[in-house]
C-alpha cells in the first residue's frame, strides 16, 4: 500500500468543496471508485480524475499534491488517517474533524479547524483569519484537538473556541481569542489589538503585552502557576516553538477577562 | 378539454363514506367528473388496480410562513447548510430540515402527497409578508389563520365593553383585510400581559394593563367567528402551554367557548398533569374524555418526535421561559409591531430525557383515546413538535401497534412508567387515517371542494402502493395530481404548479372603518388602507396564485 496522491491537473478559478475526500468518507472504496465521483466548480459538475491524476491506493493516507488554495474543507470529519497537502489548502481544513492528522505545507484559508473536535491539524505557513473560529450561526468554534500553526494566525484567531488548544510560532492578528468560551491558545510572536474581546473562559499565553488592551481586561500580577510546567511538559518535542520550553519557567503576568462578559478567562504573559 | 382516468384503484373517501371500494375516478380539467361526456376520448389513463386512492392531505396547522418562520431561518444557517437541496431540471435548490425554505416546503409536503398546509399564525400585521412566502412555495394549496386577542385594539374594545357586534365587525374586517381563512388565539391577552411584566396568565386571571381575563377573549371571538359563519373554528393556543398541570386551563378553555365551535390547536403541549415524583405526568385521558364528550370541541394533537427541530411561537411568554432548555443555545424573542409578540428556540427533543419522552407518549395517547377521527387531526406543529417530514413514522405509530410499543421500549423508562401508552391496543385503520389527514380538515375549514373524490371536487389525488410498512407507504405515494396535473410521481416532482390561497370574506358594517383608519393613523407604522390586501395584490404577491374565497353564512 502506498499513498493515495491527488495531483491537481490544473488549479480552478473556483472555490470546490473537497470534504468528501477524506480517509473516512474514501475508506474501502477502490481507486476508480474514487476517480468516479464528482466535485462541483461553480455549475460544473466534474469528475474527481478530470481534476487529479490519481496515484497509489491506501486511502487512509491521502496526499493533495498542487496549489489546492481553492480547495475548501480539507479532511472535514475525518476520524482517523492522514491527509497531507503539499502546497496551500482553502477555506475550513478540517471542517468538524474528529481525529486523525492534516498536515500542510503551505498556508491554510480561513476557518481552518472550525468545529474540530479532535486530533491534529499542522500548518506550516500562515492561516487566515478565524482560525479555530466558528462560522456564522454555530455556537461554537473548535471543540477539542490541536491546531499547530508555524507562521502567523489572521485576525479572531480562536473565535467562541469551546476546547483544544492552538499554538502559534509567528504572529497572529487582532481579536486574538475572542468570544472564547474556554481551550488554550498560545501565541510565541506578537498578538494584535484587543486580544480576549468579550471572552468567557479559557487561556491565552503570550510572549508580550499587545499594543492594545481591552479596558476589560484586569492586571492581577505577577504568578506562578504550577499548571503551565505540565502544559509546557505535554507540549514537548512538538514542531514549531512551543516544543522545547523550559517546564519549570512558569511565571506570568495574569490579566482576567473580558470584564463585559463573565470574565473568567485569562491572559498570562510570560515573563 | 383533457380526460384523466384513473382506473381500478381502491378509493377510501370518507367524506362520501367510500371505503376501500374499487372505483374509477375520472379527471376533466382539474375536476373530478363522474364519467366521460358521450363520445368524449380519455387524454390519459393510469392503471392502478390494486393501489390505495385518496384526496390529497391537508395540514391544517403548519408553520409554513410569515414573520417567525422567517426568524427561524435566518437564526439556523446550521440547519441550512446540514441539509441542501440541489436544483433539478424541473425544481429549484432549497434547504432546511426544521425550517426549510419555501421550496424545500412545498416540494416536500407534495412529494408525501400532501396538497395544502394552512399557516396557523398570521400576526395581521405581517399578512402580507406571509402571503408572498406561501405564494411562494410551490404546488400546495395555502390559506391561514389571522392572529387575534393580543392585539390593542382588540382589548380596548373588550376594555370599554363594546358589544358583541362592534367586536364580529373588527374580526370580519380583519379576515376581509388579511385575506385569511380563519381567527386564531395564541395565549390568548398573554402575548400582552407578558410587556406588563406578567410571566403568566391563567384562565381567570386580569392582563394587568386591560382587566382582561383570557376566558373572556376566548368567549367573545368563538362567538364572533360564530356569528359571522366562518367555518373555520376558532383555532385556540390555550394558556399556560407546556405548564405542568396545565390541564385544568385547557379544561377551562374548551368551556370558555359555552358550547359554540372550538379548535383547541396542539393540545399535546396542553395536557400535562402533576403526578408523580417530578411533578409532572400525563393528562391526555381527561383531555381525550372531554374532547369524546363536548362535541362542539376539535383538537390537532402537536405530536413531539425526537430529534432536533425549532420551536417557533407567537406566545413569547412561554418562549422566554423556554429559551434557556433551547439547543443549540440561541433564541429570538421579540414584540410585533406592539400587537403580539414572537418567540423563536431552537430545540432537541431527546427520547431519553424524561419530559421529552412523556410528552411523545402523551401525544400518542390523545390521538389513541379520542375515539372520533373527525375531531383529532394529525399535526406535529411543524416544526414545534417535529418537522412535517415525519408525517409518515406519526403514520406508522398510529397504525402499528407493535412498531409502536417497540418505540415505546425505547424510550425513557421512568417516562414509559407513567404511561398507558403500552396499554392503548387500538390500531388508526387507513379510513381513519384518510379522514384526520383529508376529510375532516378539509371539513373544519371548510373547503368545500377539497378532501374528498366525489364528482365536483378539485382533483387533487394521491395514489399510494399499498405497503405494510405504512412510514414507507406514506412517505412516497406513487402518483399524486394537483388540480389535475400530475405533480409527482414515485415520491419525485415531475410537475410543478402554483396552488390556490383559500380565505373568506363574512360581511360586516363597514363603518367599523371610521374607529380603525384613526387608530392606525395615530399607532400604527402603515395607514389602514396599505395595510388591508386586495384580492389583486394576493394574487399578484402570491405569484399569480388562485384566491378562492369560501362563503360565510350568518348566523349572529
Amino acid at each position: 500500500m502506498s499513498a493515495l496522491v491527488f495531483t491537481l491537473r490544473n488549479a480552478p478559478a473556483q472555490r470546490v468543496d473537497a470534504g468528501a475526500l477524506n480517509p473516512t468518507a474514501l475508506a474501502g472504496l477502490s481507486v476508480a471508485d474514487i476517480a468516479a465521483l464528482t466535485l462541483q466548480i461553480g455549475k460544473r459538475t466534474v469528475r474527481v480524475d478530470e481534476v487529479f491524476t490519481l496515484e497509489g491506493d491506501d486511502t487512509a493516507d491521502l496526499v493533495f499534491r498542487g496549489d489546492c488554495g481553492k480547495f475548501e474543507r480539507i479532511g472535514a470529519g475525518m476520524k482517523s488517517g492522514r491527509v497531507t497537502v503539499e502546497g496551500n489548502a482553502g477555506a475550513y481544513v478540517g471542517q468538524g474533524m474528529l481525529g486523525g492528522t492534516i498536515a500542510i505545507s503551505g498556508n491554510a484559508g480561513a476557518f481552518c479547524a472550525t468545529g474540530m473536535k479532535g486530533g491534529r491539524i499542522e500548518v506550516a505557513g500562515d492561516v487566515a483569519e478565524f482560525a479555530g473560529g466558528a462560522i456564522p450561526g454555530e455556537m461554537k468554534g473548535m471543540a477539542g484537538g490541536l491546531l499547530l500553526v508555524g507562521g502567523n494566525a489572521g485576525e479572531r484567531l480562536g473565535d467562541r473556541m469551546r476546547r483544544g488548544q492552538i499554538l502559534v510560532s509567528g504572529n497572529a492578528g487582532d481579536y486574538c481569542g475572542a468570544r472564547m468560551i474556554a481551550g488554550t491558545i498560545a501565541v510565541a510572536g506578537t498578538v494584535g489589538a484587543y486580544p480576549g474581546y468579550l471572552m468567557k473562559r479559557g487561556t491565552l499565553i503570550v510572549n508580550s503585552l499587545p499594543t492594545q488592551m481591552l479596558p476589560g481586561m484586569v492586571d492581577c500580577g505577577p504568578h506562578r502557576l504550577g499548571f503551565l510546567s505540565l502544559l509546557y511538559a505535554s507540549w514537548k518535542g512538538l514542531p514549531g516553538a512551543f516544543g522545547a520550553l523550559d517546564a519549570s519557567a512558569c511565571t506570568v503576568r495574569r490579566y482576567m477577562g473580558d470584564m463585559g462578559v463573565v470574565g473568567r478567562g485569562e491572559l498570562l504573559v510570560r515573563a | 378539454m383533457s380526460l384523466i382516468k384513473l382506473t381500478g384503484g381502491r378509493v377510501i373517501d370518507p367524506a362520501n363514506g367510500v371505503n376501500d371500494q374499487v372505483r374509477d375516478i375520472y379527471v376533466r380539467d382539474g375536476r373530478i367528473v363522474a364519467g366521460p361526456n358521450e363520445h368524449e376520448k380519455i387524454t390519459a389513463e393510469y392503471n392502478i388496480a390494486g393501489r390505495i386512492v385518496m384526496s390529497g392531505a391537508i395540514d391544517m396547522h403548519s408553520h409554513i410562513g410569515g414573520g417567525k418562520v422567517n426568524i427561524a431561518r435566518e437564526m439556523l444557517p446550521e440547519d441550512h447548510r446540514g441539509d441542501p437541496l440541489e436544483r433539478t431540471e424541473l425544481t429549484r435548490s432549497s434547504c432546511g430540515h426544521a425550517a426549510p425554505g419555501t421550496l424545500a416546503a412545498g416540494y416536500r409536503y407534495a412529494e408525501m402527497g400532501y396538497t395544502a398546509a394552512f399557516e396557523p399564525a398570521i400576526l395581521p400585521i405581517n399578512a402580507r409578508q406571509a402571503h408572498m412566502e406561501m405564494g411562494d412555495t410551490p404546488i400546495l394549496d395555502t390559506g391561514g389563520y389571522a392572529m387575534l386577542g393580543s392585539d390593542d385594539f382588540f382589548l380596548r374594545m373588550m376594555a370599554a365593553k363594546e358589544d358583541q357586534k362592534a367586536i364580529n365587525d373588527y374580526v370580519a374586517w380583519t379576515l376581509n383585510a388579511t385575506q385569511t381563512v380563519g381567527i386564531k388565539i395564541v395565549n390568548p391577552g398573554g402575548i400582552s400581559a407578558f410587556k406588563f411584566n406578567q410571566r403568566k396568565l391563567d384562565l381567570d386571571e386580569q392582563n394587568a394593563y386591560y382587566g382582561i381575563t383570557p376566558r373572556e377573549i376566548v368567549k367573545v371571538l368563538s362567538r364572533a367567528v360564530h356569528d359571522l359563519g366562518v367555518p373555520k373554528p376558532l383555532h385556540v393556543h390555550a394558556s399556560n402551554l407546556g405548564v405542568p398541570g396545565n390541564v385544568d386551563t385547557t379544561l377551562g378553555t374548551m368551556d370558555a367557548a359555552e358550547g359554540l365551535p372550538i379548535h383547541l390547536t396542539h393540545i399535546q403541549f396542553h395536557s400535562y398533569g402533576t403526578e408523580g415524583d417530578r411533578k409532572f405526568s400525563s393528562a391526555a385521558a381527561r383531555i381525550a374524555e372531554a374532547i369524546n364528550q363536548k362535541k362542539n370541541v376539535t383538537a390537532d394533537v402537536g405530536q413531539i418526535l425526537f430529534g432536533q427541530t425549532v420551536t417557533a411561537s407567537g406566545d413569547n411568554m412561554v418562549q422566554y421561559r423556554n429559551a434557556d432548555h433551547g439547543s443549540p443555545k440561541k433564541s429570538v424573542i421579540m414584540d410585533i409591531e406592539c400587537d403580539a409578540g414572537c418567540g423563536v428556540v431552537p430545540f432537541k427533543y431527546k427520547d431519553q430525557n424524561f419530559v421529552n419522552a412523556l410528552q411523545w407518549a402523551i401525544g400518542l395517547e390523545i390521538f389513541l383515546m379520542v375515539d372520533d377521527p373527525w375531531r383529532v387531526f394529525l399535526t406535529t406543529d411543524h416544526p414545534n413538535g417535529a418537522p412535517f417530514t415525519t408525517y409518515p413514522h406519526l403514520i406508522k405509530l398510529l397504525m402499528d401497534r407493535s412498531f409502536r410499543n417497540a418505540m415505546l421500549d425505547t424510550i425513557n423508562p421512568d417516562a414509559r412508567a407513567m404511561s398507558n401508552l403500552a396499554g392503548l391496543d387500538r390500531e388508526y385503520s387507513l379510513y381513519e387515517i384518510a379522514i384526520m389527514t383529508r376529510a375532516a380538515p378539509a371539513k373544519l375549514i371548510g373547503l368545500a371542494d377539497r378532501g374528498h373524490l366525489a364528482p365536483g371536487a378539485a382533483a387533487d389525488i394521491v395514489v399510494y402502493k399499498e405497503d405494510a410498512d405504512r412510514e414507507r407507504m406514506f412517505e412516497k405515494p406513487e402518483l399524486v395530481f394537483k388540480d389535475g396535473e400530475l405533480v409527482v410521481r414515485d415520491g419525485r416532482i415531475v410537475k410543478v404548479v402554483r396552488g390556490n390561497t383559500h380565505a373568506v370574506k363574512p360581511e360586516f358594517d363597514r363603518s367599523i372603518e371610521k374607529k380603525i383608519e384613526p387608530y392606525f393613523q395615530r399607532y400604527h407604522s402603515v395607514r389602514m388602507n396599505n395595510f388591508k390586501i386586495s384580492d389583486d395584490e394576493l394574487c399578484e404577491c402570491g405569484g399569480g396564485s388562485k384566491l378562492i374565497a369560501h362563503a360565510c353564512k350568518k348566523r349572529g
